[in-house]
């Protein structure tokens, strides 16, 4: 079955390298706010420059590549392949990555509040959850153990202070023992 | 050299139970250390140095070294495994070992790049012993020039490791040298793309960045994955372990792979500032060079793994070279290991050899002895490590995401580092989704702070005259190497493209 040009390899390039061109642009005019230095042979804005001016050489080569495909593409150019799509409409599966992305972000927000353990423990059961486990006592066992086994490792053995949040008490009552 | 005396310090240290414990201990530590994101063989030997207050040298320095050289190997269990490289320097191992994994081969990689470890760390021990002083002699006349041309070079490989489409890598790699630049400039000090974020200040923790991009990324994608049901949740690895070593005909095929890649991280490892981050790179763009199957390199071949991680493990040794001979670190490990001896009493340097010979020979010993620990616990654990990915996806996946957070926190004990590791990974998926290759993104992360300091401070000497660089030979012969990497691995990549198209043509017919 022939694929649209629109869900094409090809045109996920083009649109891609557009939206670099936006990043590469903003990026330009964030380096004009570096503060020169007096008398420097090298600018501290230079070396960010030299490297937005190379990705924007190589995204233009990457838009022109895509367009000339696109103009006269044969069905078995490997861009002319479906791409990938970030349509969370159609795709389930997409909708469940911006969700697990979602849960990251919330992980960081509560990491201090609610402590290691405890964060751990519900991004752990809910991802598990949505990808098909149904055995609560694997959702729990493996959600508590985990956070738990690697805090003690990091705590206990390699120093590491991690947050407890809500569980300090564990912290406290392990340094007893 | 003093044949007897070389021969009476291995013995001494070869037929000593404490110096055989410690550093069996610290090859232990070091591998289980190593195998967790996050934590690198630098960490394992910084937390680890106030065990050996108490002891003699020689034990201590074993413990040391047992902990370098199983963190080296270590980095690559989780690569393998898990998609996320435990280490930097194991950053180049997932590009053959994790397809290999997927592949039901994650026994074979693991014992692959075990027993590529073991080669390239005597690989690297062997040239420590007999080129010490002369290898060091060169590395040591590096300025500014030859380090920003060493730079060029290590950046030179990007397109071989750029896959399909060459402009993609490069729009990676770029964008790595630029994501290096946030925080304070190294030079004057002038905040650059920190929008003023306190946390920017001091750049992109490289440790958090390279978790996101791949640990994060791959449990997003994985999801994905089995949500839009083109993985099974429970999908898992079957393979059956019979062996812990890899057997005779994949060590012949890749013989030449762990002898080049141990020579190379030798190398790499006795010039300062370079490490076993860009030597696994360098090995794995010059072996794929020099394959007669290029394209079949990144798809899961344990050539790949070799590569690699013979070229990690040779570091080890490359490293001790200018530590033992003129008392400077090759790289944060090694500046761990000078203040050992410096606690008890020794200064490593040119005198060393003259006053201290009985001691560097011992240490020679120790790193050779530290590479046979490394053997043994990584035969002991091949089985064990190999279990993880017989867990279902469905359960892998959610422990590999909060272990990994972990360990992004843990480098700084910082919670902005874990939202930097959830924005890489979120990075990490939509490139590849795009495929935009990650590999570059991270030997730009590695190199491009090296790149910039050298270039800013060696156009500050010149007055701003670039042109001057010609008076540098050494500097231009990294240069011509390079170019000379970049044609070559144009071309092979044509030849690449054009076998992949025969190959699908000839399977659509």
């Amino acid at each position: 079955m022939e694929v649209k040009k629109t869900e094409t390899k090809a045109f996920s390039n083009l649109i891609v390298s557009m939206a670099l061109l936006v990043f590469e642009v903003w990026a330009w005019l964030q380096s004009n706010n570096i503060k020169t230095s007096k008398g420097a042979a090298v600018q501290p804005s230079t070396f960010p420059r030299i490297m937005i001016i190379g990705m924007a050489v190589f995204t233009v080569i990457l838009l022109i590549q895509s367009l000339l495909k696109l103009k006269g593409m044969k069905a078995d150019d490997p861009l002319a392949e479906k791409s990938e799509t970030l349509n969370f409409i159609k795709d389930k599966g997409v909708l469940a990555a911006l969700f697990v992305i979602l849960l990251c972000v919330g992980y960081v927000f509560f990491f201090k509040s609610l402590g290691y353990v405890v964060v751990s423990f519900l991004l752990c059961g809910i991802i598990m959850w949505m990808i098909g486990l149904r055995s609560p006592v694997k959702l729990i066992l493996i959600s508590l153990l985990v956070p738990l086994g690697m805090w003690l490792v990091f705590y206990k053995m390699l120093k590491v202070n991690i947050p407890m949040g809500v569980l300090q008490f564990l912290k406290d009552l392990v340094d007893k023992i | 050299m003093d044949w007897n005396l070389l021969f009476s310090s291995y013995a001494n240290v070869f037929l000593d139970p404490q110096v055989l414990l410690m550093t069996l201990l610290g090859a232990a530590g070091g591998v289980l250390l190593g195998a967790i994101p996050g934590m690198t063989a630098t960490m394992g030997v910084a937390l680890l140095i106030p065990f050996s207050f108490g002891m003699d040298l020689i034990p201590s320095i074993g413990l040391l070294l047992g902990i370098y050289c199983g963190g080296m190997y270590g980095g690559s269990i989780s690569a393998i495994l898990i998609h996320a490289p435990g280490t930097p320097s194991a950053a180049a191992t997932l590009l053959d070992g994790y397809p290999m994994a997927q592949k039901g081969e994650a026994g074979k990689a693991l014992s692959v790049a075990m027993f590529s470890s073991f080669c390239g760390g005597v690989i690297g021990a062997l040239i420590m012993t007999f080129l010490s002083p002369l290898v060091a002699k060169v590395a040591m006349k590096f300025t500014s020039a030859e380090m920003l041309m060493l730079a060029v070079f290590g950046l030179s490989v990007i397109i071989s490791i750029s896959g399909k489409s060459i402009a993609k890598g490069l729009i990676s790699a770029f964008f790595g040298m630029l994501l290096c630049t946030i925080g304070l400039d190294p030079t004057y000090s002038k905040q650059r793309f920190t929008f003023g974020v306190t946390s920017l200040k001091g750049g992109l923790s490289f440790i958090p960045v390279l978790i996101g991009l791949f640990a994060v990324a791959e449990v997003i994608a994985g999801v994905e994955r089995i949500l839009s049901g083109r993985e099974s949740a429970q999908a898992k690895s079957t393979e059956k372990i019979t062996r812990v070593l890899p057997d005779g005909k994949t060590i012949a095929q890749t013989a030449p792979n762990i002898l080049t890649g141990g020579i190379i991280g030798t190398f790499i490892g006795a010039i300062p500032g370079a490490g076993g981050d860009i030597a696994v790179f360098v090995s794995y763009a010059f072996n794929k060079g020099l394959s007669k199957h290029p394209e079949k390199w990144g798809t899961g071949i344990p050539n790949g793994v070799a590569a690699t991680e013979s070229a990690n493990n040779g570091c080890s040794g490359g490293a001790m070279i200018p530590l033992l001979s003129l008392g400077v670190p090759g790289d944060s490990v090694t500046a761990i290991l000078l203040g050992a001896f410096i606690m008890k009493g020794i200064q490593p340097g040119p005198m060393m050899y003259v006053s201290e010979l009985p001691t560097v020979y011992k240490v020679f010993a120790a790193l050779m002895l530290a590479n046979l620990a490394m053997l043994l616990v990584g035969c002991a654990g091949v089985r064990v490590f190999a279990k993880i990915v017989s867990l279902e996806k469905r359960m892998l996946y959610p422990i590999i995401l909060v272990v990994s957070l972990l360990g992004a926190f843990s480098i700084n004990k910082n919670v902005f580092d874990i939202g930097v590791c959830v924005f890489f990974g979120v990075i990490g998926w939509l490139m590849n989704k795009y495929e935009f290759p990650l590999s570059p993104i991270l030997l730009a992360l590695i190199l491009g702070p090296m790149c910039e300091q050298n270039f800013v401070r060696f156009m500050d000497l010149n007055q701003g005259n670039f042109g001057a660089i010609i008076h540098y030979p050494i500097a231009i012969g990294f240069f011509v190497v390079a170019v000379g990497v970049v044609i070559f691995s144009l071309i092979n990549q044509r030849k690449i493209n054009q076998r992949e198209a025969a190959n699908k043509a000839a399977a659509a017919e």
